[in-house]
């Protein structure tokens, strides 16, 4: 055998593998990197491709659609009367249209035979003068000017174009070129002049047959979708983003979402079923919030920059801190930027969340920037006097300086400057002690408008069955499903302690005593003066009335007889007033120590120099009652009740001092102070977390504890995200101390609401959008002007169930509206006024005087100031002057007025036209007087309208005009009628037979009525009553024996009057 | 062997690439567009085959007591009454213990055909300051017409819950007040603000096949095609009842419902 050669080792040793396997790793790192460049981390691409194919379908097929629906119209008798008429138009104009076309034609053949050579001499002479003009010789200069006066006379000979095709020749020197020159653009533009007349009719004509069209064609028209479609041919395939370097913000989501801009409305169901694709669901907001400022993300939160993938772009990973809001969580994203606002647009379940933060009185343990603000008010302003007093002290030295200098100033002009520096700051001081003045008294008024959740726990006592009371504090919610008290995570004897502490710090004093009244008549009364407003009786299906306050179905088994009397007769009163500088309440033994009687109230609220709170901090109004009123209705809501209140155990425990001491730490533990007055605790700090940017906490932060793999994994109903969080501790606040080994005092101890779904998710809503600001802030709302004042004074009408009562906007349902007896013809009648225009209908200042007395007498007050028909009655709220002109400046910014208000002058009547008002309103035809109060009792029972005499002082002449116009255009079911006035040559005039004053009237008649409102006296109305005589008087054996019953749904008893009697 | 070690790292890693980036489609296709609901086509209907529903309404229990209207407030109304009483209708009892002003109605039965509304209008007239008719029944876009036979103002103020709401004043002399109701609604109360006691009730309804009682209790519904329906009654007081009935070809179907007192 040859033995064979060993192989060369640097010949022989093969590479070809390992560079076979780099080649295609090589190329494997190609295809792959060419997979994710298309599909992989490109997933936009194919759905942007997929959006052409499919925008394009649906835009044909519109233009489909679109094209019929013209040719609909196109063929209606109306547009082609319309286009044919424009036909015709056109038609007539032609013949001369034409000529002038041909002579225009002939011109501009002309222009075009002459320009060149018109050009060439016009430049020669101009260059030749600029050389003459800079030409200093004398003698050079006459040389030039003769040889272009030579020029000018040379002869240029044109072939002229004429009509008809010929030409002839002529022979133009320099001036009669360019006469020949400019006489043609004079021609020109007088014949474009003409036909532009010529055509003026026909083509007025066309626009309004164009304008038929696009007002009769629903959705877009053929040529804007075609449009579209060319554009969507046209559309690149690329990344699409918002930037807004100053904010951070770089929202790539339009990328996939590539429908969302549209102009039109693209639905799922256009979009071939695929919901990525539609546009925009409300195009309302984004034309506020323009995305080119505010991109996608500050509203949906998710990670706007990562257009990768779809968990990446919605930001649903765990490092993440501001994943996509889901749908039922979608106001969370007007939060961020709206966190000074109580009701928002658009953002209903954000609304739902932001109220029952307050309502449901979450803000009396956990802090939030926004709520609370009547304390912290108070801090400020006390902090801004303090300031002030400091500025004015300094302010003072330097008076005596400067004066001093001023003194022994070397000359008199500097004595003077010193002396006026002087007393410029002594006018500087002035304004200051009157600023100091101004807070001083709003420290008072801010107290007014401090408000708790529950009542106050001083006067139990006098208040409430004391054998009730651990019952109630054991388990709230087994008394009354729907009471805003929360079941309290108590351990035994919690309770016990917990009540002899309550028991033993109220205090001492009793309600005087009161006589029974009649609980029937009591009935009727509480059904129909408003307290149904916001108090229901009875649960589930059998409820009636409003969900505001407290459930009355039980009422009787816990009150005392004489204090519920004094309750609703006025809720405002305390049976002791509370200083806060010293930190309790004051007792009738303080009062005679310092030799003063024990009076306090609105008028008298200090005491040696220290503000008082005088009132109870409950939102109830009084409704001006009279005390046998008082005592009707609480007679018979002492009869609510399902049990004796003497059938409850004695609690004997409640004098034990050892357990009211335990009590009083319970009580510290637990936060009952958050919303109620408890001696002692009146300073008390809240207990809870802070939830001012609780949304963007982060997510390990959140104590999941044994539920924690649930949430990883997403068993059971969790998931690991805020809102999950959320959502089950609202619904069991204690869920995370399951299984969990805690001592007392350690535990958690947060109550359960006993929420419903909806409210869970409201709060849920408005937890997860309680964030910390990321964007500028220029960007948050943080309005001035109208839209402040609309802002602020939300919080107001929410804080005291204005919406019971009246509507703001349309749509909104008021408590009173759901009640039986508001709902028949006649009692929708005697519902609430609707406050649609408010701010248009009534002079501001009215309005102040009203809201501060709603009975606008200081001796008449057991009535409704303007309507005093109404059983219901608009109560006194006891507003401050501080909310009061919020609500007033509220009213004036939701109906575009300006502020301050400046009465529009109403010319005084003539005598002649005097007459003429006075005749129109007591004929037989003009309704007026018919439903208005005129102040004559046997009149007023049947009014169903305010009294004129009102008019003066508390409407704006404009609103009246518009109202006696069209009173439906303004409160749309209103019981005034429209159509009392027509229109006629620009006029309004009366419908009905005028009367033969104003047979020759040619003047408005509404001005006139309005005109007279508005000068209305008193003795005018006598004169008017007298004039239309027995027309408004019923017959006079009916009148005395006549009561206006009180009930609605007896209101039409009413008009049946003495007949029942006469049976 | 060692070569092909490294070959199979290739093929995992193209695999890894797929997975970690596969791109997912967000589209929820699955549930389809709401496709317009295929048009009902609708029938015209035989008048060869229609027969009728009559029947009666009858009252058990105590006659409520008539309850006088004052008009006092507006002594144009007194005087238009020759100061004669006249009593509400809502609650009035036949003296043979049958109900007038009942509104007979298909509430369901009748969609299914082509029911075009009759050219002339349904009239609701002001007279002694009293509507009349008190209870009346107008098809969905007939015409309806309000006139004013008083010499005093009055004004018409239907307070529907479906349809259009309006509230006209109408003077005496002045034309009459031309409406449509674009909406079945079974009732839509009218009252005038001006005199409170006045008040009507329209029944706006698909189908012309509907009746009011008269003073003996009974009606008559002509034209119904035959087959199977709900007949509703309406009260202003007594409540409201249903009752099936079937119609033979050309036949006549009989019903009797009796309300009892409230």
């Amino acid at each position: 055998m040859p033995e064979l050669p060993s192989p060369d080792p640097v010949q022989h040793r093969s590479l070809a593998g390992w560079y076979m396997i780099a080649a295609l790793l090589l190329l494997t790192v190609f295809a792959w990197a060419l997979f994710d460049e298309v599909i992989g981390l490109r997933p936009w691409k194919s759905y942007q491709a997929r959006f052409k194919v499919e925008y394009a379908k649906y835009l044909r097929k519109q233009i489909t659609q679109q094209r019929a629906q013209q040719q609909k119209i196109e063929n209606s008798p109306e547009y082609l009367a319309l286009a044919q008429k424009a036909a015709a138009l056109k038609k007539q104009a032609q013949p001369e249209i034409e000529k002038i076309n041909s002579q225009i034609a002939v011109l501009n053949a002309q222009f075009d035979a002459i320009l060149h050579i018109h050009t060439t001499r016009q430049q020669y002479v101009a260059s030749n003068i600029y050389i003459v003009e800079y030409t200093k010789s004398a003698k050079r200069k006459k040389e030039l000017l003769t040889k272009l006066a030579r020029y000018e006379k040379q002869i240029s000979t044109i072939r002229m174009p004429e009509a008809g095709g010929k030409t002839r020749l002529v022979h133009y020197n320099y001036r009669q070129l360019m006469d020949a020159f400019n006489q043609n653009s004079d021609q020109k533009s007088a014949l474009y002049e003409k036909e532009g007349n010529l055509m003026a009719p026909a083509s007025d004509a066309e626009k309004k047959a164009k304008a038929y069209l696009a007002d009769h064609l629903t959705g877009p028209n053929v040529t804007a979708l075609q449009g579209l479609l060319a554009g969507n041919r046209r559309m690149s395939i690329r990344i699409r983003q918002f930037y807004n370097g100053k904010a951070g913000i770089v929202d790539r989501c339009e990328s996939c979402h590539i429908g969302i801009l549209q102009p039109i409305k693209l639905t799922k169901a256009d979009m071939g079923g695929n919901l990525l694709f539609i546009s925009h669901p409300d195009m309302e907001l984004l034309k506020i919030h323009d995305p080119v400022i505010f991109g996608c993300s500050p509203c949906h939160a998710g990670n706007g920059m990562y257009a990768e993938s779809v968990k990446a772009a919605h930001g649903f990973r765990e490092d993440w801190t501001w994943p996509l809001f889901s749908k039922s969580d979608l106001d969370a994203g007007c939060q961020e930027c709206h966190a000074k606002d109580m009701v928002v647009d658009h953002a209903p379940v954000l609304n739902e969340g932001k109220f029952l933060f307050e309502w449901r009185g979450c803000e009396g343990c956990h802090a939030h920037a926004g709520y609370d603000q009547s304390p912290g008010e108070i801090r400020t302003t006390q902090r801004e006097i303090t300031s002030l007093e400091k500025q004015r002290n300094q302010d003072a030295l330097d008076v005596q300086r400067s004066n001093h200098l001023g003194d022994i100033a070397a000359t008199n002009a500097e004595a003077q400057a010193d002396y006026l520096h002087a007393q410029s700051l002594q006018v500087s001081m002035s304004k200051i002690s009157m600023r100091i003045d101004h807070d001083t008294q709003d420290v008072h008024w801010l107290m007014m408008d401090e408000k708790m959740v529950g009542p106050d726990l001083k006067e139990i006592r006098a208040e409430l069955n004391k054998r009730w009371i651990p019952v109630w504090l054991h388990n709230p919610h087994a008394f009354d499903p729907t009471t805003r008290m929360p079941n309290f995570p108590f351990r035994p004897g919690d309770v016990k302690a917990i009540s002899a502490f309550l028991w033993r710090d109220a205090i001492h004093m009793q309600a005087p005593q009161q006589p029974p009244g009649d609980p029937v008549k009591g009935k009727q009364l509480f059904r129909t003066r408003g307290c149904m407003a916001c108090h229901a009786v009875g649960y589930g299906k059998n409820a009636a009335g409003g969900w505001f306050g407290p459930n009355l179905t039980r009422v009787g088994e816990k009150m005392n007889y004489d204090y519920l009397v004094r309750w609703i007769h006025n809720p405002r009163q305390r049976l002791e007033p509370y200083c806060p500088a010293l930190g309790r309440d004051l007792t009738p033994a303080d009062y005679q120590k310092a030799g003063l009687p024990f009076v306090f109230g609105l008028h008298h609220d200090t005491f040696e120099g220290h503000a008082l709170q005088v009132e109870q901090e409950t939102v109830m109004p009084n409704l001006r009652l009279t005390l046998k009123s008082a005592q009707d209705i609480a007679s018979y809501l002492i009869t609510l009740k399902e049990k004796d209140p003497s059938s409850y155990s004695p609690a004997p425990y409640m004098s034990d001092p050892k357990l009211a001491a335990k009590g009083k730490k319970l009580l510290q533990f637990y936060g009952c102070s958050g919303c109620h007055e408890i001696a002692g605790f009146e300073n008390a700090q809240k207990i809870g977390t802070e939830l001012t940017a609780e949304g963007s906490k982060p997510l390990e932060l959140f104590a999941f504890s044994r539920f924690l793999e649930d949430a990883e994994r997403g068993r059971d109903g969790w998931a690991f995200t805020r809102a999950s969080w959320f959502e089950h501790k609202l619904k069991d606040p204690e869920i995370f101390d399951q299984g969990m080994i805690r001592t007392a005092g350690e535990q958690l101890h947060m109550p359960n609401f006993h929420l419903k779904p909806e409210e869970i998710n409201a709060l849920t809503t408005f937890l997860l959008g309680s964030q910390t600001p990321r964007f500028p802030k220029n960007m948050m709302y943080d309005p001035s002007g109208p839209a402040k004042d609309i802002q602020q004074g939300w919080w107001i009408i929410k804080k005291y169930n204005c919406e019971g009562c009246h509507q703001f906007t349309l749509g909104q349902s008021t408590a009173l509206m759901t009640l039986p007896w508001f709902q028949t013809p006649n009692g929708k009648g005697d519902l609430p006024p609707r406050l649609l225009t408010e701010g248009a209908r009534v002079n501001p200042n009215w309005l102040a005087n009203f809201l501060a007395n709603p009975a606008l007498s200081d001796t008449d007050v057991h009535r409704d100031g303007v309507r005093t028909y109404l059983p219901v009655r608009m109560p006194t709220f006891y507003l401050s002057p501080i909310e009061i002109r919020k609500l007033v400046r509220f009213f004036e910014a939701m109906s575009h007025q300006p502020m301050p208000y400046i009465p529009r002058p109403v010319k005084p009547l003539t005598p002649d036209q005097l007459a003429m008002a006075r005749a129109l309103f007591v004929s037989p035809a003009a309704p007026c007087l018919k439903c208005h109060a005129i102040g004559v009792p046997a009149h007023d029972k049947f009014a169903t309208a305010p009294n004129f005499l009102l008019a003066r002082k508390r409407l704006k002449p404009d609103w009246v005009r518009h109202w006696i116009m069209n009173p439906a255009l303004i409160d749309p079911g209103t019981a005034m009628p429209s159509g009392l006035f027509k229109e006629q040559d620009g006029l309004e005039v009366f419908s009905g037979p005028v009367p033969p004053a104003l047979a020759h009237y040619k003047g408005d008649e509404v001005n006139l009525i309005v005109r007279y409102l508005f000068e209305l006296t008193p003795e005018e109305q006598q004169r008017l009553i007298q004039m239309s005589g027995k027309m408004l008087m019923p017959a006079p054996a009916t009148t005395s024996q006549l009561e206006r019953p009180q009930s609605p749904d007896a209101r039409s008893a009413a008009y049946v009057g003495t007949l029942v009697a006469s049976h | 062997m060692r070569k092909l070690k490294w070959l199979a790292v290739i093929p995992v890693m193209i695999g890894l690439a797929a997975c970690s980036s596969s791109p997912k489609a967000s589209s929820e296709s699955s549930s389809a567009a709401p496709a317009a609901a295929p048009q009902q086509q609708l029938k015209p209907v035989d008048p060869a085959t229609v027969g009728e529903i009559t029947g009666v309404v009858k009252f058990d229990g105590a006659v409520p007591h008539p309850r006088m209207i004052r008009m006092g407030q507006d002594p144009v109304c007194q005087k238009a009454n020759h100061d004669k009483p006249v009593y509400f209708q809502d609650g009035e009892v036949n003296s043979n213990h049958t109900l007038p002003y009942v509104f007979v109605y298909v509430k369901k039965g009748a969609g299914q055909y082509d029911w075009t509304p009759p050219s002339e209008p349904v009239v609701l007239d002001q007279k002694g300051c009293m509507y009349e008719p008190h209870v009346m029944g107008v098809m969905v876009g007939q015409q309806f017409k309000v006139i004013n036979s008083d010499p005093t103002t009055h004004n018409i103020h239907p307070m529907p819950a479906d349809n259009r709401a309006w509230n006209e004043s109408q003077p005496p002399g002045a034309p009459p007040i031309t409406k449509t109701w674009a909406r079945p609604e079974v009732m839509v109360p009218v009252k005038c603000n001006e005199h409170p006691w006045m008040r009507c009730y329209i029944g706006v309804t698909k189908s012309p096949l509907y009746a009011v009682t008269g003073d003996d209790g009974t009606f008559t519904i002509q034209g119904v095609p035959p087959g199977t329906y709900t007949l509703g009654f309406w009260t202003a007081t007594f409540g409201t009842q249903e009752q099936q009935v079937t119609v033979p070809p050309k036949g006549t179907a009989k019903v009797t419902v009796t309300f009892k007192a409230s």
